[in-house]
């Protein structure tokens, strides 16, 4: 180390988080392949994750600046780097043990443009971690959301039940259509192939199946099961336990976003914030993010 | 046809899926206005059960005409029952019309999900029936579901095939200081003697029928039945879901045996279904018996061709061992086999590896050793053999190999060494080899 005048460059980030496993919950979440590559974006606003399969299925998870501890961003604009997907959640569970609180450092960059994990509420031992990154060779397509007309089509279905019935369509196969329908007010998923099925959500005011329901034309657009399937997959089971609900939006063409809520708080140990073992504060929350392309063929009103 | 349940009948209905479904494939199904009855039969033909449905079973029950008449694949319903039955309100099912190519099964849920299932017909069904009347089968025995569950707990989880031996039980009372207790019955395992690596567990279990069977009757000469065990404990999990005793119904090797549920007689009227497992049995006996000459009845006990080797059933192999010596106290006997590294004292391992050759000469073999044994063999209480022929009649090659077989001494057909099975003629050396064996204790007396 040599002294120097100049004072070192303060890494772009240095951030603290109190809850690993939550991290790696809304990590987990977005994984539904063995090898992703994920590209990272810091801002001043929080860390970005993005995975994709190229051109069909795009995933988002934002763990804004509130759910650290510590927060410190010093870069110049937004740095971009390639890393892992896989490997990254699997390193930042080694930090993860059940039954007590884990806090770690996230540092970028590092000596080499690393990213730096350590452990840092342990007073006897330190775990430490430096993964490799790399220049993200591709431009993450901007999926271009845009809503559908001027009212949207959109619905919040509970999690836990968006997830047994795109479990369920795994029966009947490749490609499964999604149907808004304004009257009677009910979204349909149906998935043929060697059997045929179809689960219908309706939209009654006294169920929490279907919590929202904006539709005011009929849509009709079929996903690839598999990538459907992708955005269900790996929901961590808070978000079974806390009762979210997901929201599906359909925008122009067909393209399907799809929203899920994970919580980043820790539920058993007492939190200056938390009131009682339910409420947590708003911020502690990730946002996942899926955008799902639909099947070329494609109509968008479907009179059946 | 139409029909809708929920609740209680719901959760019978979803085991009886779960039970056809460890039976066979497909699912055959024959409505008509007095009945709804679902039919499996299994690949080989040796399986067949039946679960018949009241009308009262259901909430809504309608057929149109006389009978309707479909079959579908059993993996798809399987499907269907995927959602917790917990979780469902009532389950509905429609055949539209009587050449409908596809059955919809309709689940709606507490929590407002509607899920229809559209499930394909079969283009070509093999909807077979068979029927048979309890009342032909002179044994038979109730068992709780639980006991027989604790009984099977004593044999390796991976068994196949189970014997199950009855004796005629003593009208003495079961006293601890004779040697003929009352343990008429014994349960032991069948392993494929055919099969080269034979590290499985090998078990006899004699039981008191008084002590654990809930009611036992059987009259006459010793009779043993071998069966898959993989169906009898589907059968077995089917029966203790519904909390209802097992009824058996056998009469000997060949003939097939039935289990039914036991409806309580506390019940007053019949209950409002009914289920019936019909299994093939072993066509050889595994005790000395009478030529098991007759030709078993067609529907229930096709086997396989005699010299497949899928199943053991068309293997012939008499060990011999008369086990109803019944002891002082339910004992079992459990005998891990060595590996290869056996003493010598097999005359079989001898006989084998002289004269084995790869293909049929297997079975000319068996044959042999059976013939032998039989021969040399007398056996307390039972029948002696006069005929030297214990063969299967599918055995082909049966009648042209006779040995007399003199040269062997004595129990040479087991791998395992003798002195542990319960044997009637003890007039074996015993004791010497014992390095693989577990004693017996108390000791054993012969007659």
């Amino acid at each position: 180390m040599s002294s120097s005048a100049i004072e070192p460059e303060a890494p772009d980030l240095v951030c603290q988080l109190d809850n690993v496993q939550g991290m790696v919950d809304a990590l987990s979440s977005v994984r539904w392949k063995r090898h992703q590559d994920a590209v990272i974006e810091l801002s001043e606003h929080g860390i970005v994750l993005i995975v994709e399969e190229t051109s069909c299925l795009q995933a988002k998870v934002y763990l804004q600046r509130e759910l650290f501890i510590r927060y410190e961003y010093s870069a110049q604009g937004r740095p971009r780097f390639g890393v892992s997907l896989g490997l990254f959640v699997d390193c930042l569970n080694t930090f993860s043990v059940p039954g007590r609180s884990n806090t770690i450092e996230i540092q970028y960059p590092g000596p080499d443009m690393q990213l730096l994990l350590k452990s840092v509420d342990s007073l006897d031992a330190c775990i430490y971690s430096e993964i490799r990154t790399r220049i993200p060779d591709m431009i993450s397509w901007d999926y271009n959301f845009e809503p559908a007309g001027s009212t949207p089509l959109s619905f919040t279905v509970k999690s836990a039940a968006l997830k047994e019935a795109i479990d369920d369509l795994e029966w009947p196969g490749s490609s499964i259509q999604i149907i808004l329908q304004p009257v009677p007010p009910s979204v349909t998923f149906r998935g043929e192939g060697h059997g045929d099925l179809q689960i219908d959500f309706m939209y009654y005011v006294n169920t929490d199946l279907l919590i929202a329901f904006h539709c005011d034309q009929e849509v009709s657009y079929r996903y690839k099961y598999k990538f459907l399937r992708a955005t269900t997959s790996n929901i961590p089971s808070s978000v079974i336990k806390d009762n979210r609900g997901s929201k599906l939006t359909i925008g122009r063409g067909g393209m399907l976003k799809v929203q899920h809520l994970v919580s980043v708080a820790r539920p058993s140990v007492s939190h200056p914030h938390i009131d009682s073992a339910g409420y947590q504060q708003p911020s502690r929350i990730a946002y996942i993010e899926f955008f799902v392309k639909p099947e070329e063929d494609v109509d968008t009103v479907n009179d059946s | 046809m139409e029909f809708s349940l929920s609740g209680n009948a719901l959760k019978t209905f979803a085991r009886s899926i779960t039970c056809l479904a460890r039976i066979g494939n497909e699912l055959a199904l024959q409505a008509s206005p007095s009945q709804l009855a679902f039919h499996s039969l299994n690949s080989s033909r040796s399986a067949y059960q039946s679960i018949t449905f009241k009308p009262d079973f259901f909430d809504v029950y309608t057929v149109s005409g006389t009978q309707v008449q479909c079959s579908v694949l059993l993996k798809a319903i399987c499907s269907v029952l995927r959602t917790p039955i917990t979780s469902i309100d009532h389950l509905s099912v429609l055949l539209p019309n009587h050449d409908a190519s596809k059955v919809q099964w309709t689940l709606d849920c507490y929590n407002g999900m509607k899920k229809a299932y559209w499930i394909t017909c079969n283009v070509e069904p093999d909807i077979q029936h068979l029927s048979l009347d309890r009342r032909r089968f002179p044994s038979s025995f109730v068992v709780r579901p639980r006991d027989l569950n604790r009984l099977l707990s004593n044999f390796q989880s991976t068994l196949q095939e189970i014997t199950v031996i009855a004796t005629e039980p003593t009208s003495l009372p079961s006293d601890a200081a004779s040697e003929i207790g009352g343990k008429a019955v014994e349960l032991r395992s069948y392993i494929d003697p055919t099969k080269d690596n034979d590290s499985s567990l090998h078990t006899q279990l004699w039981i008191d029928p008084t002590e654990e069977f809930v009611q036992y009757t059987h009259a006459g000469d010793p009779v043993d039945v071998t069966f898959g065990v993989k169906e009898l404990k589907a059968f077995l999990s089917f029966c203790e879901g519904c909390e209802v005793d097992i009824h058996f119904y056998f009469e000997k090797a060949g003939e097939p045996i039935l289990m039914a549920p036991q409806f309580g007689l506390d019940d007053g009227s019949t209950s409002n279904f009914d289920a019936t497992l019909v299994l093939a049995t072993m066509l050889v006996s595994q005790i000395q018996e009478g030529n098991p000459s007759e030709p078993p009845p067609v529907a229930a006990t096709i086997h396989g061709q005699a010299n497949h080797g899928t199943g053991s059933q068309a293997q012939e192999r008499t060990r011999g061992n008369v086990s109803e010596h019944p002891s002082d106290h339910t004992r079992i006997w459990s005998e891990l086999s060595g590996s290869a590294a056996k003493n010598g004292s097999g005359a079989e391992e001898r006989q084998v590896q002289g004269e084995r050759n790869e293909n049929d000469n297997e079975q000319r073999e068996i044959q042999r050793i059976s013939t032998m044994h039989i021969s040399k063999t007398r056996s307390v209480g039972e029948n002696v053999l006069g005929d030297p022929n214990s063969c299967h009649p599918m055995e082909s090659n049966c009648a042209e190999d006779p040995r007399g077989g003199a040269e062997i001494n004595g129990h040479g057909f087991s791998q395992r060494h003798p002195s542990n099975w319960v044997d009637a003629d003890e007039d074996d050396d015993e004791g010497d080899e014992t390095e693989l064996c577990v004693q017996s204790t108390p000791p054993y007396h012969e007659e």
